[in-house]
């Protein structure tokens, strides 16, 4: 992290107290609620006064091959590795979870959590989605989901959840999306950045563990600090180095392979369309504070990768993309699928094309968390950053 | 090179036998009588698709051998010209859906459309030349896969990857329209590909919520899904289903489904196989109804009666062992070389994925959207994974298995994801060995090596 932003470390000091803190919560007869998805509204979990820790990791070959034993080799990486995070029971998150929570989004994560309740005994919970969002049906639905989600989650916790506390959780929640935003805008719009895109990932992982409110607080301080020190023209050069937006599956927290080759060869990480950055905290515009008002809002907001979605000129996803590159003035997108992510995978080819007719170089790095393919990833991305600076310097008439 | 190995006919002193049995009919009222059959298994069949005829054991799609069971003969004889039908039906206006696996396929026939599954266009475009060998037929469909992977991904399925040929290729496909569930994982990325590209097919999905938190909120879900899937094919065909038309048609699929449940029990019962496991597959005709559920019962029955002879007069399946080892097939839409299981000692009793459709009896009063969601809600294949296994084990045990193989497609990622704990479910609720195979030769003619290895070791295993 830029040692720069005083926030930064402090994000980061309170990142390690954490586990402790959580320790003495859970003491106190606070109940912990892991999650693992992607159209799970964290807002009810956290009115209901019990803590959210969203977990999973990536990176690992070893939790790979640990997970493999008990999920297939034919599930993706982050899939197996999470297995193998709850195979293994080291991790602090893990290990503090009196339950888990998974929604049905991506259907290899509902298998996961098959799984994780059968071998690993943990106590789950399953949230329902649908796999059409824009039908009516499909709200109903889904709002019902929500409802038994709830109830499941009041006796979980022994609390009943109250308008206002839930109102109150969306609020906050509202606050953090706003945000993480924000820092997000700082990374793609400032040239020199105050905050680079990949501190901000930092930070956004940082949230998955942290007591929200104080999450809120210190992103708050974050972003004053990035205009005092912008306001203050604290910032070097402008970089003339090729800007990259990574798309694709997810770059789990411990996953730094394919970032730690982009920066290496100078490539510049500007923006991502990725569920584990920015994404989870866009389009979503919650218009009443009541369960229907946060099915509503899950169901319009950005579809994630793994809905089925049959129509292209409907498909918020690639025109977000679109937009993210051109509002970022990217030269090119990078994108990460990982192994047996079909969701993702199976949209390779038709993502390439659309960012072809923009004129939008593209390259699909698919990989796992061996390190086995590191040099060929390496050989491709330099191949490509060469590729888009020789254009970016021609105008982009190469 | 011609093939080296002496191809399979029917020998001409079956053919009395054959023509003392019913000619077959159809919806539309096509009669096709024996000696038009017997003509077509013994000449036309030979000529147009030498390689079906081949007895390579690698080959996984040959014909039974068992040339007296004679209902056998029939079905061969459909699934031989089930292209020739398909293409006769849609010229006559009826048309081709793609869907996935045998959640209903109620809504489709009452719609007046026919569902094929997702190798129909590998299927359509290798018989358009006709007259190839084994090791030409092979090479033809290696080359369709490999063009449909180009055009999708090196990680779908075998069989869904040759949706991919939709993109390129004019086919007489009118709509994909799978159910989603955790039967597939690749078919609705698959769909979701073919909405780009030079050639786009109307595409819409039934969803089947997987999870059974919520009872009737499901209900309600998949009855409206259905509802509109149906209406979708109707605009598709041209037609509107009335509740009588769904009706006639829940009716008409219950029948088959009864007679094959009834097949079975006698099967399962019978102190020696009657059949082997080729022959064992009557069930596809209850769950795809050989794209023409009138002539599937007709044959449905006929089984029905011929099997009965066969357990009454004590006769064993041909080419079985005396005492064959008896496997339950688990896992996705496949399943292991009958002949070669059957060379070595085995027999195929049961597939849990169709099994599973059969089970479905549903209500042929009232409402037909509820009666039919409320039936698909409750195939046991979908549910949560432990009841799943716990419904399998009850099975296993039913068909006095005497092993249990789930067998996965590589690529398949939600069936082989829980291949693991559905066989330890099943050895602690039946004690009997279980064992999880990753097939990679889906479709492919050749190269069945590893599996059949491994195959053959638990054969030897059991026995």
């Amino acid at each position: 992290m830029n040692m720069a932003l005083t926030n930064l470390q402090k994000i980061q000091e309170a990142v390690e107290r954490r586990p402790g803190e959580i320790d003495a919560l859970k003491k106190n007869g606070q109940k912990v609620l892991g999650w693992i998805g992607y159209t799970l509204p964290e807002e009810i979990i956290h009115a209901a006064g019990i803590i959210p820790v969203r977990l999973g990791r990536g990176g690992d070959d070893r939790l790979v091959e640990i997970g493999s034993r008990y999920i297939s080799t034919q599930n993706c990486v982050f899939i197996r590795a999470t297995a193998g995070l709850f195979a293994e029971n080291s991790d602090p998150y893990v290990q503090k979870s009196d339950g888990v929570a998974f929604d049905t989004t991506c259907m290899q994560v509902y298998r996961l959590g098959e799984v994780t309740k059968y071998y690993f005994r943990k106590k789950t919970f399953f949230l329902g989605v649908p796999r059409c969002f824009q039908t009516p049906q499909a709200r109903q639905y889904f709002l019902m989901e929500l409802e038994e989600f709830t109830l499941r989650l009041e006796e979980f916790s022994g609390k009943k959840i109250e308008s206002h506390a839930l109102a109150a959780s969306i609020g906050l929640y509202n606050e953090i999306r706003e945000a993480i935003k924000a820092l997000y805008m700082h990374a793609a719009h400032d040239n020199p950045p105050v905050i680079t895109w990949h501190e901000i990932y930092g930070v956004v992982h940082a949230g998955y563990y942290l007591d929200r409110q104080e999450y809120l607080a210190l992103l708050k301080d974050l972003l004053h600090e990035i205009e005092e020190l912008r306001d203050a023209g604290v910032v070097g050069k402008a970089s003339k180095r090729v800007r990259i937006l990574l798309s694709g599956s997810v770059i789990a927290p411990g996953d730094t392979k394919l970032i730690d080759i982009i920066t290496g060869l100078n490539g510049n990480i500007i923006a991502d369309d990725l569920w584990s950055g920015l994404d989870p905290y866009i389009g979503i515009d919650i218009r009443e504070p009541t369960l229907k008002g946060i099915a509503d809002a899950y169901m319009d907001r950005l579809l994630p990768p793994a809905i089925p979605h049959l129509d292209q000129s409907t498909d918020n996803r690639l025109h977000n993309l679109k937009d993210a590159v051109k509002e970022s003035s990217a030269d090119g997108v990078i994108y990460h699928s990982l192994r047996y992510c079909d969701s993702v995978t199976f949209k390779g080819l038709e993502m390439k094309e659309f960012l072809s007719h923009e004129k939008i170089p593209f390259l699909e790095i698919h990989t796992e968390y061996a390190k086995s393919d590191i040099e060929a990833i390496r050989t491709r991305s330099e191949a490509f950053i060469e590729m888009v600076k020789f254009r970016k310097q021609a105008g982009g008439r190469i | 090179m011609k093939d080296a190995v002496s191809p399979f006919r029917y020998p001409e002193d079956v053919k009395p036998l054959f023509l003392e049995t019913e000619d077959l009919v159809f919806e539309d009222g096509t009669c096709i009588t024996t000696e038009q059959m017997w003509d077509f298994m013994t000449k036309e069949g030979p000529a147009r698709y030498p390689y079906a005829f081949n007895t390579q054991a690698s080959f996984g799609g040959q014909l039974s051998g068992d040339v007296t069971f004679l209902s056998g003969i029939k079905q061969n004889y459909l699934s031989m010209t089930h292209m020739d039908r398909i293409r006769d039906m849609h010229e006559k206006g009826k048309p081709i859906v793609i869907v996935r696996g045998w959640i209903t396929s109620e809504p489709y026939y009452a719609a007046g459309c026919i569902s094929v599954g997702p190798p129909f266009p590998r299927g359509w475009m290798l018989q358009q030349i006709q007259g190839q060998d084994f090791r030409q037929a092979s090479l033809r469909g290696m080359a369709l896969l490999e063009e449909a992977r180009q055009n999708l991904t090196i990680e779908s399925c075998n069989l869904i990857a040759y949706l991919a040929l939709l993109k390129r290729n004019q086919l007489p496909v009118s709509a994909i329209a799978p159910c989603i569930c955790t039967g597939c994982s690749d078919m609705a990325y698959g769909t979701v590909a073919c909405r780009s590209g030079p050639i786009k097919v109307p595409a819409f999905f039934l969803d089947y919520p997987v999870n059974y938190n919520h009872g009737e909120g499901r209900v309600e879900y998949l009855e409206t899904g259905i509802r509109e899937l149906t209406e979708k094919l109707g605009a598709v065909s041209g037609k509107t289903v009335t509740d009588e038309m769904l009706t006639a048609e829940i009716k008409r699929e219950n029948q088959a489904r009864r007679i094959v449940r009834e097949c079975q029990k006698m099967w399962w019962e019978a102190k020696v196989p009657p059949t082997n496991s080729i022959d064992n597959s009557y069930v596809h005709l209850g769950s795809m109804g050989a794209f023409d559920y009138t002539v599937a019962i007709q044959l449905l029955k006929e089984y029905y009666r011929e099997i009965g002879e066969r357990i009454h007069n004590g006769v064993l399946g041909h080419g079985l062992s005396s005492d064959p080892a008896r496997l339950f097939i688990c896992g996705s839409c496949v399943h292991p070389n009958g002949a070669f299981i059957d060379k070595k000692g085995g027999v195929i009793v049961g597939k849990d994925d169709q099994w599973s459709t059969m089970t479905m009896d549903v209500k042929e009063s009232g409402n037909p959207y509820e009666n039919l969601a409320r039936a698909v809600a409750s195939h046991p294949y979908e549910r949560p994974t432990e009841e799943r296994a716990e419904w399998t084990a009850e099975q296993v045990k039913d068909s006095r298995a005497d092993g249990v193989i789930f067998m996965y497609n590589w690529g398949c990622n939600y069936q082989s994801a829980v291949a693991g704990m559905i066989t330890d479910i099943i050895k602690e609720r039946t004690g009997l060995p279980a064992i999880c195979i990753e097939l990679g030769e889906l479709t492919r003619m050749e190269s069945l090596e590893q599996s059949q290895n491994r195959v053959e070791a638990f054969i030897e295993m059991l026995r």
